[in-house]
């Protein structure tokens, strides 16, 4: 009985956690930023927790903060450069800046642990603050999203070259993303560290990096629902059936290639514009019934 | 209330000459129409002040002051507002929505009062969305304002651009073919609606191939033919010089 | 020392050149960024493994058959992750994703299919030779490699630039629409350009699994990423370029690992291509497609 609740809790772990990475994903692609660097900035942040605390005792919230602030820092500093790119040349870039990441965590044996990473990071947090930090995240963006920021990261995103006639600074907006995108994922990256009570440089690879990109694309990288749903899906699907968990690498793989060619704006995104087409549609067939061939009403 | 001047603009790329020495002005509260064959150089003018392309000589001054460093957000906020040959729209969004995109400048909420989703925010965006229907209002097409963009025909199209660039509250208007595919009745209606914004005020320039349209509303025009201006002036002036006519091959009967 | 150090640059050179000219020939034809380039390469290995383990074929002609096999398998990923996108007119973000679709699914067929082992040729399946070349060991290997790869690189020279065909697959790279008007048939150009981009990642995938002695279903990966480094150095599209950025790409990594640091390696190349993206994004040869690279021209 206690054994499948402490199950259905850590999944529920994960599902925030993931959750987490998601949102930091979806910020920059959503401001029109092909950035994949969620997975180098946690692990900056999951380095910063662990070091702070291990090394300087410091407690939760102190070691969060240090997360959340090297995460954002280096974001704003990589979107320097990343300013001048466009397209996949921001992607490739972002998947070199991951590989140094996890180069440089190898290799700092001193500093990172090396290849064993850092281990015996005490459990700092737990399902409460997984899930208070996780909704804070989603309600920030969510209001940032109906606001000024979020209309401009939509112009951005649709055609950069109309926004930035409408007086939409594109380099100053990218920047902004960029640095909410670092903030999520150091701050989650933290979380990791307290909650699995190690950091493991590997675990921040390429294949965080699919994982990552493959909820914002399934879920859809307007809506901030978006890359929720995606992660919920994808993390409960290897937990409906074996197969499933066994074949992560396909199923992941599967769904992105299905989504991107047959619901290319991702689940939430597709239900959402087709919504917004049925409630048009009824409002064009009042002004078509209304008005003569030439000219208005 | 702003002018426009460029002084011997030129600009070069890939070792063509698209723009050389180019010096004109527009005026406000007057319809500057700039003509001439395709690729001339029009377009090229409007990417120019508005900084999308950078120049390769010579200065833009509007109301004195040089832009022709400024990146192309910073020329937007100084007000000048522009539209595109083909239309630029964002053709998933409402109508509405795509107006008030234009109205970006004239929101000054702060970062934290967006990231707490203060009450503010929200009365802030509510009055630019009224802004919005009371433009439309003004176009006559309020009840198109919940339709997607993409789903309007294309004078209304055209309108809705127009309305975006005017949300900017721009002292300065580019134009750039905003009557082509239209019909005399339609490209009329929008002579009437540029006359209207001249009078208030604006410094109009529109970038035109319907020579009939062109010659009844502007003050005055200038020519350019490959990359050169060949004939400046009133429109009387201008249609009947030799130049002019031979550049348009035999020229339209105006 | 020095000597001998070079001499494994030119064959690791070599080797990247061979990988990055596949890949680089897709980008330069067509604009397509195919990620699952590397599962191909891994596939070619498997493909030449089996056919010397399970079918005793001899060497050479394995290593034609890895070519084909794998010519083929990267015919079929166009067909199956970019012709549905091409005929929905998808950007060019969704081949991205498709193409990690792609490449998760193969490399995850291929893990299943060796049971996650990594596998080895059988003992003499390459004849051990060694001789003295100007005061340096040269094994009959290391000739092999360099050898085949010059054939292939003047090979695939002459192709494009002096048959029907190669005059055909340069028309569509300029631009594909005006090519087709002109009677060129685009289903033709992309079965060519895939066949010989995964004939050549197949080439590369054996002479790899021999010259390590390793084959196992991950293999692709540190080659894609390198692969990165050679295309961005050499220009995106440059086969010239991607040819001399591998042979530098082999030296920088082969004196690196020699008299600085083994994990150093990764570090050093991937900061390379976060510089050379910032200061010359075009790379040395690149190609007209440069320009979507940076904001403001």
């Amino acid at each position: 009985m206690t054994g499948s609740l402490a199950a259905y809790q850590s999944l529920l772990d994960l599902v925030l956690l993931n959750c987490g990475l998601a949102l930091s994903q979806f910020v920059v692609l959503r401001a029109g930023v092909f950035s994949v660097a969620t997975a180098g900035l946690a692990s900056i942040g999951a380095y910063a927790a662990g070091i702070a605390t291990l090394r300087w005792g410091a407690g939760a919230a102190v070691g969060l903060l240090a997360a959340t602030a090297a995460g954002m820092l280096t974001a704003l500093l990589l979107s320097l450069p990343l300013a001048r790119l466009r397209g996949v040349y921001q992607a490739i870039a972002t998947v070199a800046m991951v590989q140094i990441v996890l180069s440089l965590a190898l290799y700092a044996t001193d500093v990172t642990g090396g290849a064993n990473g850092l281990n015996g990071v005490p459990k700092l947090v737990g399902t409460p603050e997984l899930a208070i930090l996780v909704l804070a995240m989603v309600y920030v963006l969510h209001s940032l999203g109906r606001s000024r920021i979020g209309y401009a990261f939509d112009a951005i995103r649709q055609d950069e070259t109309v926004a930035v006639t409408l007086g939409v600074s594109v380099a100053g907006y990218q920047a902004l993303a960029f640095g909410l995108s670092g903030a999520i994922a150091g701050l989650t990256g933290g979380l990791m560290a307290y909650h699995n009570r190690s950091v493991v440089p590997e675990e921040f690879g390429f294949g965080m990096l699919v994982t990552v990109l493959a909820y914002v694309v399934l879920g859809g990288r307007r809506s901030v629902l978006g890359p929720l749903v995606g992660a919920l899906i994808l993390s409960l699907l290897p937990e409906l059936a074996r197969p499933l968990a066994d074949n992560r690498l396909i199923v992941h793989g599967a769904v992105l290639m299905l989504v991107i060619t047959y619901l290319p704006h991702g689940i939430v995104d597709s239900l959402q514009i087709a919504i917004r087409r049925r409630a048009t549609a009824a409002s064009r067939a009042q002004i078509v019934g209304k008005e003569a061939p030439d000219g208005p009403a | 209330m702003a002018r426009l001047d460029l002084e011997r603009v030129s600009r070069h790329f890939f070792g063509v000459e698209a723009l050389k020495g180019l010096t004109m002005s527009v005026l406000p509260g007057r319809v500057t129409g700039l003509i001439g064959p395709n690729g001339a150089g029009k377009t090229t003018v409007v990417n120019l002040i508005t900084g999308l392309l950078k120049l390769t000589e010579g200065r833009i001054r509007l109301e004195g002051e040089d832009i022709s460093e400024l990146p192309p957000h910073a020329v937007a906020r100084l007000g000048v507002a522009r539209t595109f040959q083909n239309i630029r729209l964002l053709h998933e969004a409402s109508v509405v929505e795509n107006i008030v995109a234009g109205f970006h400048t004239s929101d000054h909420t702060s970062l934290p009062a967006q990231a707490l989703g203060l009450a503010s925010v929200r009365r802030v965006r509510a009055g630019l969305v009224q802004r919005a229907r009371e433009l439309l209002a003004e176009f006559a097409m309020e009840e198109y304002a919940e339709c997607l963009a993409g789903e309007l025909s294309y004078g209304h199209q055209r309108r809705v651009e127009i309305m975006r660039a005017l949300a900017l509250a721009p002292s300065v208007l580019l134009l750039d073919e905003p009557a082509a595919g239209m019909s005399d009745g339609e490209a009329d209606e929008l002579g009437a609606i540029f006359r209207r914004l001249a009078d208030r005020g604006l410094a109009l320039l529109v970038i035109e191939h319907n020579m009939r349209l062109v010659m009844s509303l502007c003050d005055e025009m200038y020519v350019l033919d490959s990359g050169e201006l060949i004939c400046s002036g009133a429109p009387e002036r201008v249609r009947s010089d030799p130049r002019v006519i031979e550049a348009y091959l035999g020229g339209e009967a105006c | 020392m020095l000597a001998q150090q070079t001499l494994n640059a030119l064959v690791a050179g070599s080797v990247y050149a061979l990988f990055a000219l596949g890949f680089t020939l897709i980008f330069g034809v067509h604009h397509i960024l195919n990620l699952a380039h590397g599962a191909v390469f891994m596939w070619g290995a498997f493909v030449g493994l089996y056919a010397v383990t399970w079918l005793n074929a001899p060497f050479a002609v394995a290593i034609v058959g890895a070519a084909i096999a794998a010519g083929l398998l990267s015919v079929a990923l166009d067909w199956v992750a970019f012709r549905p996108l091409r005929r929905r007119g998808a950007p060019e973000f969704s081949a991205i994703i498709s193409s990690i679709g792609a490449g998760l699914i193969l490399m995850n067929a291929a893990q299943r299919l060796s049971q996650t082992r990594v596998m080895r040729y059988p003992f003499g399946t390459f004849p051990i030779e060694v001789y003295k070349v100007l005061g340096l060991r040269v094994t009959l290997l290391q000739l092999t490699i360099v050898g085949s790869v010059v054939f292939i690189v003047a090979a695939l020279f002459a192709y494009l630039f002096y048959t029907g065909f190669g005059r055909q697959i340069r028309a569509v790279a300029v631009n594909q629409r005006t090519a087709s008007l002109l009677g060129v048939n685009p289903d033709a150009v992309y079965f060519q350009t895939f066949f010989i981009s995964g004939a050549l990642a197949g080439v590369a995938g054996v002479l790899i699994g021999i010259a390590f002695n390793s084959v196992h279903f991950l293999m692709g990966e540190p080659y894609m990423l390198r692969a990165f480094v050679v295309i961005v150095l050499g220009g995106l599209g440059s086969i010239g370029g991607a040819v001399i950025a591998g042979l530098l790409l082999g030296l920088i990594q082969t004196m690196t690992i020699a008299y600085v640091s083994t994990d150093l390696s990764d570090a050093v190349i991937f900061s390379l291509l976060f510089l050379i993206l910032l200061v010359r994004p075009t790379g040395f040869f690149g190609t007209l497609h440069s320009q979507k690279r940076v904001a403001r021209e």
